[in-house]
């Protein structure tokens, strides 16, 4: 396949991605973890219709992806939809983000050990923390996809909205330190390792800062998208030349931008709609990139790191029916309806991938989509037995005498 | 911001501009420093983007002064490009040349679009006598300039008088080139209606057609003049007539095409496109058919043999401004400062003489198509722009004709730049003067919806 016929391919595959998110109930799983298989197949691990060669000229087309996705997740972050979200449940997705990371980092960093595997200790580091970061979160399109189906509106349905709203920050800012491990030898200026991080995260506040002020003044719609397309391309491109973090700085490019607009909700309003048709070729793409022999013990790796998501989720779970009766009602398991993740999750795996070739980077995607697969099993159908044991989803409402519609 | 109809500006709001046209200009700068090896693709992006906002600030800052958006992507592509700031390399403008491709078939597609056949046939006359005058008046009168001014152009001195004929005509073969980017851009802005936008357009896109038919001609002709050995062959006009009908007849299938989406689907038009710009761009270049006829004609037939022309119209628009920016900022940044600093007295000769002559052809067209007198007094001020199709046929000389060719390519260079940065702002001055700029406010932010959430 040439690098046209790709291209041309992507591009359909974001057009009919488009009419997917659209449509009335949208469609596909909401981790689109279908589309990341479809990259495999079509891949070098499989098929080999994509070759390396290509995937490799593809780069800054997936650079330019995950950084808009990111900004896209950062303009959003802390609103469900037109609603900022509460601060219980903002600290409830933190803390939860960095209880599952950190969990899964552990249980991965003890796992490497315990095989012999990683040549150094900042490998060791990177992977762990990799693998850590892309299984905290959990994707924001989950919860919105269980409600619109089983048409469940309640507290329980508002709050696990709010925390899939609420904790992609401290997995991007891990990204952030984690890629600062290792600056790229190109850099002639010498920095201490602390100052990577805040340089990334600098370089988004600044253009974030700078476009909010820019679009204060009325712009004309096709002004904004230059500003918009301009402010992210130039996040993108100088964090990528500084070897730093594409998605942290582009996370907080939009959320600056977010915070610090009067327009806020005008740009979200702009922004999501361009979600879905960049996410799928970045998912084809993240998918294509996949080589199971990436490291030996992969499998073991990712049953470690999968069944320490699993744990650490049910015991947010836990957490969260202790503070909200609401959640108490959704049983013992309720932690499980987080289980979802998606886009994030597999662009920090591909971001990973795309800084750190070779076992580290290809491993953390393996496990980040093989995590996002097992969530689709497990998250969506938990949400489901939770919202009707709330008693906030159709079927549960149906059933209850004050639901019952008069004859 | 500025343009048709959008508001004035504040002092704090120009100087807020200007802080972060220099703090964006200062990040790129450091990081360029702190990494000096270019990191292949990646760096097209981040060029793209800083193009992006140094364009539409520096059109922004240049707004009080009445200068068109278009000056002020030039300009910012000036600075920013490998000859004055450096902060977008030689390889990374070379590199854009896709995005460059996507950005032409779009301006291409907009222009056909705006061709109404109902005002053409209005204005047919005063097109006719106007495309007849500019047409032989250049080539000739430009012809002779080049004759005139031989002692001061340097690969032209020591011709001999055929083949210093030979080229002469070929320079006033490419002086009768016009832009219909430059025109598209203006009008993007300014929003512009009024029979001097429906005479410029009608005519700078119909001149397209028109000039590589003359321009054909001419080499075909010139050819035995300047290399003895040559002949003159048919050969040449055969593939012409197949590239000019090619041209048509897949523009036709493509505008039928978008026609028939827009009336059955009518979503995602964007992403259409996309797809249709760099996939049609891909098989034209196969094919080595005309890109900008074929998109011209698409979008004449989607405006005139369907319903679907103002519906068509409304989305290209939606991509004005970031295809317009990224188009001429690249062209400021491709452009060849010190060969300009070196050319720049025969290249304001040629520009200048160029300039008259089209002044004088339009005031005679004028006359004898019996022109409303703004016409008469206006008509000229958007036929002065050079842009991408004059590069385009100094390259096929310089490729043509490779014992003066590279001397010839780097004067029409210089020329074109002047023209480039001179023609938009005598027709936006010409639209301002004569009341067809658009008062009425662009969309703005009000227009937008906010995004689908489950708890709405």
């Amino acid at each position: 396949m040439n690098a046209v016929l790709l291209l041309m391919g992507l591009l359909v595959l974001s057009y009919l991605g488009s009419f997917l998110f659209t449509g009335r109930h949208g469609a596909g799983l909401p981790s689109g973890v279908e589309y990341v298989a479809l990259g495999f197949l079509l891949g070098p691990g499989a098929l080999n219709m994509v070759g390396g060669d290509m995937l490799a000229s593809f780069e800054p087309v997936v650079q330019v992806a995950l950084g808009w996705l990111a900004f896209a997740v950062g303009l959003d972050f802390g609103y469900a939809g037109d609603k900022r979200v509460r601060f219980g449940s903002l600290l409830m997705g933190t803390v939860g983000a960095l209880f599952t990371g950190g969990a899964v980092a552990a249980a991965t960093w003890g796992a490497l050990r315990l095989f012999d595997l990683g040549a150094t200790p900042t490998d060791r580091i990177l992977l762990a923390g990799g693998v850590g970061a892309a299984c905290s979160e959990t994707t924001r399109h989950a919860v919105r996809w269980v409600v619109e189906r089983q048409k469940a509106r309640g507290p329980l349905a508002e709050r696990l909205n709010e925390i899939a709203h609420a904790d992609d920050l401290l997995p991007l800012l891990a990204v952030a330190v984690l890629f600062a491990l290792k600056p790229t030898p190109d850099v002639v200026v010498p920095l201490a390792l602390r100052d990577w991080p805040a340089i990334t995260v600098g370089i988004g506040l600044l253009l974030g800062g700078g476009a909010a002020l820019l679009v204060r003044s009325e712009l004309k719609l096709d002004e904004t998208w230059a500003v918009l397309f301009g402010v992210t391309l130039l996040a993108i491109g100088a964090t990528a030349r500084l070897a730093l973090s594409t998605l942290t700085a582009s996370f907080f490019l939009g959320m600056a931008m977010a915070a610090l607009s009067k327009h806020g909700r005008e740009l979200r309003g702009m922004v999501a709609p361009t979600e879905r048709p960049v996410l799928l070729p970045a998912l084809l793409l993240a998918g294509a990139h996949i080589d199971f022999h990436a490291s030996p013990k992969l499998a073991l790796l990712a049953a470690v790191a999968i069944g320490a998501r699993l744990v650490a989720k049910v015991v947010l779970g836990w957490l969260l029916a202790a503070v909200s009766p609401v959640a108490r009602k959704a049983g013992g398991l309720v932690g499980l309806s987080l289980m979802s993740s998606g886009a994030l999750a597999i662009s920090i795996g591909l971001a990973f991938a795309l800084r750190f070739p070779g076992w580290v980077g290809d491993t953390v995607l393996v496990i980040a989509a093989l995590s996002a697969t097992f969530g689709e099993f497990v998250g969506p159908a938990r949400l489901r037995r939770s919202l009707d044991a709330a008693g906030e989803s159709d079927a549960a409402v149906e059933q209850s005498p004050e639901g019952a519609s008069p004859a | 911001m500025s343009g048709g109809g959008g508001a004035r500006k504040s002092v704090f709001q120009h100087a807020t501009h200007a802080v972060l046209l220099a703090a964006f200009g200062a990040l790129l700068f450091t990081v360029t420093r702190a990494v000096p090896e270019v990191n292949g693709g990646l760096w097209m992006i981040t060029a793209i983007g800083f193009l992006l906002l140094a364009g539409t600030l520096t059109s922004e800052l240049l707004a009080p002064l009445g200068l068109p958006h278009l000056t002020g992507y030039l300009i910012a592509g000036i600075a920013s490009g490998p000859y004055v700031l450096n902060l977008v390399d030689e390889h990374t403008v070379k590199s854009l040349s896709p995005v460059n491709t996507l950005a032409l078939a779009l301006i291409a597609l907009a222009g056909g679009a705006e061709l109404d056949l109902a005002t053409l046939r209005k204005g047919a006359r005063g097109l006719g006598w106007a495309m007849l005058t500019q047409c032989l008046l250049v080539l000739i009168l430009v012809t002779g300039v080049f004759l005139a001014a031989r002692p001061f152009i340097p690969f032209a001195r020591n011709l001999p008088f055929g083949a210093l004929f030979g080229v002469a005509l070929l320079w006033g073969a490419l002086a009768v080139t016009r832009s219909p980017s430059a025109t598209l851009g203006i009008l993007s802005q300014t929003k512009a209606q009024g029979p001097l936008t429906n005479f410029t357009l009608g005519f700078v896109m119909a001149s397209d057609v028109v000039v590589v038919l003359l321009v054909a001609t001419v080499l075909g002709c010139v050819r035995p003049l300047i290399d003895p050995a040559a002949s003159f062959s048919i050969e040449s006009f055969k593939n012409l007539a197949h590239d000019m009908f090619g041209s048509v007849a897949l523009g036709t299938t493509l505008g039928l095409f978008i026609a028939a989406y827009l009336k059955l689907v009518n979503r995602q038009m964007l992403v259409v496109l996309l797809v249709l710009g760099f996939g049609v761009s891909t098989v034209l270049e196969y094919l080595q058919f005309d890109t900008l006829l074929t998109f011209i004609v698409a979008g004449f037939i989607v405006r005139n043999m369907s319903s679907q022309g103002h519906k068509f119209v409304q989305y290209i628009e939606q991509t004005g401004t970031v295809v317009y920016v990224v188009f001429f900022a690249t062209a400021g940044a491709d452009l060849d400062v010190p060969l300009l600093k070196q050319l720049w007295p025969v290249a304001l000769l040629m520009a200048g003489s160029r300039g008259l002559i089209t002044f004088a052809a339009s005031r005679m067209a004028g006359r004898l198509a019996n022109d409303p007198p703004m016409l008469r007094k206006w008509a000229w001020s958007g036929l002065v722009s050079q842009a991408g199709l004059a590069l385009g046929l100094a390259v096929l000389v310089a490729k043509e004709f490779p014992t003066f060719g590279p001397s010839f390519r780097a004067l029409a260079i210089a020329t074109v730049a002047v023209n480039e940065m001179v023609g938009p702002v005598l027709f936006k001055l010409a639209l301002d003067r004569t009341g067809e700029t658009s008062r009425v406010a662009a969309p703005s932010f009000s227009s937008i919806r906010p995004p689908p959430m489950p708890d709405q």
